[in-house]
């Protein structure tokens, strides 16, 4: 450690560690970005540690408040947690309390022209929790709305992590170890420095320009928007369901209204989402007549964030590792869950294994791999998906083998589940896709294309009362 | 109006638009500086400096050199001000407002200390000559501002020794007069002349001061004290508050006697109650109101308490008793606080048949001053205030600064002057008249996000110990923060209204819209592409200084 920086942090110099890759008593872990994946490793992170009697600290460097609303305390997200990980974080001990849900998400309602379907919780899953990552929209009253990422950091903290309001400006390495400087000239040095900044900051790029082994994340922009309807309205007009909607516009992934509280929230994926297209969204007759008299309303609160199409390149070296989104996720769905995952193996590497870049290659990297190979089957998942949005008489067949299978409540129902999960994201896109290659559902697709397309097809339905027509 | 876009045919406000000019505000410390100094400007250089590759002395040194670009004497205001920039500091309900008057007192010792130069007089003098009546902080700022914009000045003061009040009436203990002196010495030192003994309308009219100089400011102070009206003031042992301050300070016999009454409210009583304290007097002040209306400072209130004066709130003196010659009592009437008047402040009335009677040897009055010169010409009337326009122009060429307005604080009289310098300069070079107020708007309230600032404690000024206060009379009780004090003190600021690169905008930008520009300075960070706005105002609910806002769109 430099001289200047001992008079500085008033720490004394650590010789020994510079050369060992592992961490021992007194070692020191940065974590830069307290969203979801930051807090989750410093609290996993630690837990670990403790199990093994290893005496370590954690500084989480985190300028932002969560108890501030609109976007400044927000981080980017359509705030969905799936009933899977719920159960998942509720075994690892993080039990989301009743005033971080927002709204508990008890079915989906996908919208298309030729109709809309509902589709009721799978019977293992209870619901979906809706929550905000901030502290709700711009101009909100803080009625009850509790921040997500926020909760999860008090949690961080309850383990012992430090939390730093300091924005992180540089990383790099110095004599061995990891100095982590900030805005305000503040600088201190690190055993392991953990990037969890997500990619609508700006530090992956200052890491890619200081590394020339690493290359950051590829990105896309989304959508993101609040309405203020208020909880009456919502309740009468949106219910307890996330709103989907398979449209035909070019570049459109996916789009979701999503209930909380006094607000509604849209979420708008694809590629490269721009006015345009948020035009044509607006315009579409099956997303204004969700709304209170077919108007969509003014929104309070709005940004385009943007997210990881594909994986930082590696998403470590060493002394140095990326969670979360800044790293590897999952495409479009579930980027808490995939920082749930990252953050835990990452933790676990870090403890049991050690902090270089053979040790992260060899037990964290398996894990974003099999991501990003999930995110590719993903990719062609969803350019079937498009394909659909693209023909009517597809559109038809789906929405009728739904809402058949919604009618038979101990039917397999396969088109719902697959829907389901890939809306979720509550399972793999392999899993769903190996699911639609089953001879049960391709034959019922099949048998659903043609009788949902013949004259007096669609008449059948009317009486069901799941199809809205 | 925010930015409006068209959506669906019809227009849609946009919540915020932000667009690429500075956003620069007035910060509420510099909008209550009455010499409208740049108060987070020179913080700013000591706070910000590690980014521009200062070393902590040649921040302080540019510092200083910023700070007297407003006021040229910041060890003298730095100790006497009463320092209204701190009352609405946005750190003050935080962990107690920045420590302004501490940090101008530390700069202006610097700079005498390290011997700093004031800018230098521009070699191609202009062809007109200023006249000066007056050396108190007006004048001398008038003076210096004008000498630097290339005038030859001349000072006449009907007194020796140039300063005016801040020479007579500021006590030792809370100004040594060394100080004093290197700050008057270094504005002389432009190379000024001084006339000393000369009276204004007695030695020479102002019609002679006219025609000599193309150029005159009246900085004539308010040298005559207002008198109580009450039976018994004629005779010996009534002194006027000043008179008695000047004696003082001046190693003249005072004739206050033992038992001393100070009557008044303001800084002059207080001044004057200590002053007597150190005399070995016992003082009581009689002041009319309760102790929340007076306007002394209410830590200097605190000090004379401590120094052993009496305070009698709520008493008016009614009649001075004398046996013979001398004075034997004093009659005093209890009063109420009524209905406010109109400078909101309530009004004492007299409770009918609650009169006492307190004994004393002398009493000192310091119940305001006012207009103490001659008739001279048809602007000069004995006891009438000067009535200036507010850039202090009295006449085509005659401008007017400081107490001869109306009584007011040293800071003020220093941002008349220079507010008069400027005008002054405009008119005899024929330029346009300069704004008399700056021109970015007012920080609007709680734009400030306090929360984001770590808590830092105010720096706490060293004093000498109690016990030593009054052993040591003339001996200065508050002292100068250390050098490191200094440092950590200026890292307080928050900087409110202009941007002191947190970097959050350029971190969190999802368009990553804002670019560094290259050579930086306080204030000057970033540059922001407006066509690369979102329009998500995230930028904006992040500056934690309050500089980025929702503007209209200019076009």
């Amino acid at each position: 450690m430099a001289e200047g920086l001992e008079l500085l942090t008033g720490k004394a110099p650590k010789p020994n560690k510079a050369e060992a890759m592992t961490l021992g008593d007194g070692s020191r872990v940065a974590v830069i970005g307290a969203g979801p994946a930051g807090s989750m490793f410093s609290y996993f992170f630690l837990s670990m540690a403790e199990t093994i009697g290893l005496d370590v600290g954690v500084d989480v460097f985190e300028p932002r408040r969560f108890c501030h609303r609109g976007p400044a305390g927000c981080n980017h997200c359509g705030g969905i947690v799936s009933e899977s990980l719920v159960q998942r974080l509720a075994t690892e001990g993080i039990k989301l309390p009743d005033c971080v849900v927002q709204r508990g998400i008890e079915s989906y309602i996908l919208h298309t022209d030729v109709g809309d379907v509902e589709i009721a919780t799978p019977l293992m899953e209870k619901r979906i929790a809706a929550i905000y990552r901030g502290n709700g929209p711009r101009s909100s009253e803080p009625l009850d709305t509790h921040s997500f990422d926020g909760y999860l950091l008090e949690l961080a903290e309850q383990k012992g992590a430090r939390v730093i309001p300091r924005l992180v400006t540089g990383v790099r390495r110095d004599e061995g170890l990891m100095t982590v400087s900030c805005a305000d000239q503040f600088s201190d040095a690190y055993d392991l420095v953990v990037v969890a900044t997500g990619v609508n900051s700006r530090l992956t790029e200052m890491l890619e320009n200081e590394t020339a082994e690493f290359s950051r994340a590829d990105r896309t922009k989304t959508f993101i928007c609040e309405f203020f309807l208020g909880r009456e309205v919502i309740r009468e007009t949106f219910g307890p369901s996330m709103h989907v909607f398979l449209l035909d516009i070019p570049r459109l992934e996916f789009a979701a209204l999503i209930p909380k509280g006094d607000y509604v929230t849209l979420a708008l994926l694809g590629d490269d989402i721009d006015e345009a297209l948020i035009d044509r969204f607006f315009a579409a007759p099956e997303v204004r007549n969700c709304f209170p008299g077919g108007q969509v309303p003014g929104h309070v609160c709005h940004c385009y964030p943007r997210i990881n199409i594909r994986s930082a390149t590696p998403a470590y070296g060493d002394r140095l590792v990326l969670i979360g989104d800044s790293g590897t996720t999952r495409l479009f769905k579930d980027g808490i869950g995939a920082a749930y995952r990252t953050s835990k193996a990452a933790a676990k590497t870090a403890v049991f294994h050690g902090v270089s870049a053979e040790d992260f290659s060899n037990y964290y990297a398996p894990l974003c791999r099999k991501i990003s190979n999930d995110n590719r089957v993903g990719k062609f998942v969803f350019s079937v998906a498009t394909l659909v949005q693209k023909a009517r008489f597809a559109r038809r067949g789906i929405l009728n083998m739904t809402a058949n299978e919604q009618l038979q409540e101990d039917s397999p129902r396969r088109m719902s589940g697959v829907l389901w999960d890939l809306f979720s994201g509550s399972a793999s896109y392999t899993d769903v896709f190996l699911r639609t290659l089953h001879p049960a559902y391709v034959g019922l697709l099949l048998w659903n294309l043609v009788s949902a397309n013949l004259p007096g097809g669609r008449k059948a339905q009317k009486g069901n009362g799941h199809v809205r027509h | 109006m925010s930015g409006t876009k068209t959506r669906h045919g019809e227009a849609v406000e946009l919540p915020f638009q932000v667009y690429a000019r500075q956003f620069e505000k007035l910060p509420p410390c510099q909008a209550r500086c009455p010499s409208s100094g740049d108060i987070r400007g020179w913080l700013g250089i000591i706070a910000q400096r590690e980014k521009h590759g200062l070393s902590l002395d040649e921040a302080y040194d540019k510092a200083w050199q910023r700070i007297v670009e407003f006021n040229p004497m910041p060890a003298t205001t730095g100790r006497i001000c009463p320092h209204p920039c701190e009352d609405l500091c946005s750190r003050q309900d935080k962990d107690g407002a920045v420590s302004i008057n501490a940090m101008e007192r530390f700069l202006g010792d610097w700079g005498i200390s390290r011997g700093l130069t004031l800018p230098d007089v521009p070699h191609q003098r202009h062809p007109e000559t200023v006249g000066v009546v007056g050396s108190g902080p007006a004048s001398l700022s008038f003076a210096y501002q004008m000498a630097i914009r290339g005038y030859a000045v001349t000072i006449y003061d009907r007194d020796e020794r140039p300063g005016g009040m801040l020479r007579h009436a500021i006590p030792d203990y809370r100004l040594p007069r060394e100080v004093l002196d290197a700050e008057i010495d270094r504005i002389l030192g432009l190379g000024m002349a001084l006339v000393s003994s000369v009276d204004i309308g007695e030695d020479l009219t102002l019609d002679q001061l006219r025609e000599k100089h193309e150029l005159v400011f009246l900085g004539l102070g308010a040298q005559a004290a207002r008198r109580l009206g009450i039976p018994g003031e004629e005779g010996p042992g009534v002194i006027p508050g000043i008179e008695f301050l000047r004696k003082r300070k001046e190693r003249q016999d005072t004739g206050c006697g033992r038992n001393v009454l100070v009557i008044g409210g303001g800084n002059t009583a207080i001044d004057a109650a200590r002053s007597a304290r150190r005399d070995g007097c016992s003082v009581t002040l009689i002041y009319r109101r309760s102790e929340s209306e007076m306007p002394a400072t209410a830590h200097e209130v605190e000090d004379a308490r401590r120094e052993g004066v009496e305070f009698r709130f709520l008493a008016a003196p009614t009649r001075i008793i004398r046996d013979g010659d001398r004075i034997r009592q004093v009659e005093v009437q209890a009063m109420r606080l009524g209905d406010p008047d109109s400078d909101g402040r309530r009004r004492p009335e007299a409770i009918a048949g609650q009169l006492d009677c307190l004994a004393a040897d002398s009493i000192i009055v310091a119940i305001s001053q006012e207009p103490g010169w001659h008739n001279s010409g048809a602007v000069l009337e004995a006891g009438a205030w000067l009535r200036p326009a507010d850039d202090g122009r009295l006449q085509d060429k005659l401008f007017a600064g400081g107490d001869d307005l109306g009584p007011g604080i040293a800071s003020r009289a220093i941002g008349q002057g220079r507010h008069a310098a400027e005008s002054a300069h405009a008119e005899l070079r024929g330029l346009p008249q300069p704004p008399l107020h700056p021109n970015s708007p007012l920080l609007t309230q709680d734009s400030v996000k306090v929360d984001y600032y770590a808590d830092r404690q105010r720096s706490q000024t060293p004093r000498r110990r109690e016990s030593s206060w009054l052993a040591n009379p003339d001996r200065e009780i508050d002292l100068t923060l250390s050098y490191a004090q200094a440092s950590e003190e200026a890292a307080r600021c928050m900087s409110c209204g202009l941007c002191f690169d947190c970097q959050q905008c350029f971190m969190y930008c999802n368009r990553g819209g804002f670019t560094r520009v290259e050579e930086t300075s306080p204030g000057k960070y970033f540059a922001f592409a407006m066509d690369a706005c979102e329009g998500c105002g995230k930028c904006i609910e992040l500056c934690p200084c309050g500089y980025l806002e929702d503007r209209d769109v200019l076009t």
